[in-house]
């Protein structure tokens, strides 16, 4: 194969490449997953939240893995069969940390039903698993993977998802985000859904970040504004609508009192996903 | 279609029209979205939280009755640290009062809540009211 050849060449074994990118992910997966799992609200969400809309966040969480591994995986995929390996190691990695984490933490204990124990922890391995993926990619991109490559359209924008859902998992079960939604103005979440935009296109396109995009010299400005800002921030609000649906922020809500929610949680999520094309 | 090379990604030229469409519609979206962000802005006034309470049911339990019920807030501006009494009623005489709290009931939305009494209800009236509110 020619991982295979690659690696021996390398001088480094691949069972010890493969050691490597393990830790890698569980180091990846604590360090993203630790804000969440020590956030208040994601433990009481983890035995009182819907467990249809727990099931469906998980079963999403799968593709979200496969598509993410395709794109920056543990080793070079070659295809979706490594990818789903990868995915299904990354997830694999989420459940056992957040497992280990929460217990040492004192927050699954014996006389807890099962119930409660399985929730705590299969809420809390959907970010750790995605930072696992991401662990892989942002700490040790020692191969050039990046040089050459060609990504989809819809692969840029599911970038954005990725990125968005991130940081909206870490931000809409707190309580602050339904505080600041009930007391903001309609003013206030104008002005912010203008700044999110703003910066969102800032960030990728103006401010020469590495990893920054560019458009060729005859493209005007408003092409990427168009193409992918807006698309972006629509990805970004749609997943900062999903998220605060699935941690039932959303119920019982007006409409007009819902979109405020979803403007406020909408402004890290659109930074997420200016971030995840910068870095990804 | 973006294509990386040293760091640096570069957006195509000549892009396929499905991104055309794709930034069409989100621009209708946004725009959208922020005309009605920007209306009701002008439009709504702030007024204060306006709370009512519609009772949903009543149900035996082992240690008395649960009575359920929605409060609605029909003002636009959310209520917080809302206290809601109930209390069982003969004729004039109070039988038993609980309280019940909702840390928020939203603007124009509603929240649900019930109340665990432990006396009898037959023949007797169940009063429900909000009591009052913070500023979120």
């Amino acid at each position: 194969m020619a991982g295979k050849a690659a690696a021996a060449e390398d001088g480094t074994s691949d069972p010890g490449r493969f050691v490597t990118g393990l830790g890698r992910g569980i180091a990846g997966a604590l360090f993203l997953g630790l804000p969440m799992l020590m956030t208040m609200e994601m433990w009481y969400l983890g035995f009182y939240m819907a467990r249809e809309r727990l099931f469906l966040l998980l079963m999403l969480n799968i593709p979200l893995l496969i598509l993410l591994a395709h794109r920056i995986g543990f080793e070079k995929t070659h295809g979706w069969r490594e990818a789903v390996r990868d995915a299904t190691i990354a997830y694999g990695i989420g459940i056992i940390t957040s497992l280990v984490v929460l217990a040492a933490l004192g927050l699954l204990r014996g006389d807890m039903p099962a119930g409660e124990l399985v929730g705590k922890v299969a809420l809390q391995s959907v970010p750790a698993s995605i930072g696992a993926m991401l662990g892989r990619s942002q700490l040790g991109q020692d191969e050039d993977t990046t040089e050459g490559r060609e990504t989809t359209y819809a692969g840029e924008l599911l970038l954005m998802g990725a990125g968005a859902l991130f940081l909206s998992l870490n931000i809409a079960p707190t309580d602050e985000t339904m505080v600041l939604a009930y007391k903001m103005t309609n003013w206030h979440a104008f002005v912010v859904a203008i700044i999110s935009i703003a910066l969102m296109h800032g960030f990728v396109y103006a401010v020469s970040f590495v990893g920054g995009h560019e458009l060729s010299p005859q493209t005007p400005w408003w092409h990427a504004f168009v193409r992918f800002t807006l698309p972006g921030y629509i990805v970004a609000l749609v997943i900062s609508a999903f998220a605060l649906w699935v941690f039932e922020r959303l119920d019982d809500s007006s409409l007009s009192q819902s979109l405020l929610s979803v403007i406020v949680l909408g402004f890290p999520a659109s930074l997420g996903a200016a971030a995840a094309r910068l870095i990804l | 279609m973006t294509r990386s090379d040293k760091g640096r990604h570069r957006e195509r030229h000549d892009p396929h029209w499905i991104e055309w469409l794709t930034g069409l519609l989100s621009a209708l979206l946004v725009a959208g979205m922020l005309g009605w962000v920007g209306w009701e802005a002008f439009m709504k006034d702030a007024t204060p939280p306006d709370l009512s309470i519609a009772v949903v049911a009543t149900e035996p339990i082992a240690s008395g009755h649960r009575v359920t019920f929605d409060i609605h807030n029909a003002g636009a501006t959310t209520a917080a640290s809302v206290t809601v009494v109930g209390r069982v009623l003969d004729g004039d005489r109070v039988i038993e009062e609980n309280q019940v709290i909702f840390d928020y009931v939203a603007a124009e939305s509603k929240s649900t809540g019930a109340f665990l009494f432990t006396s009898d209800l037959t023949g007797r009236q169940v009063d429900i009211h909000p009591a009052g509110y913070t500023d979120p």
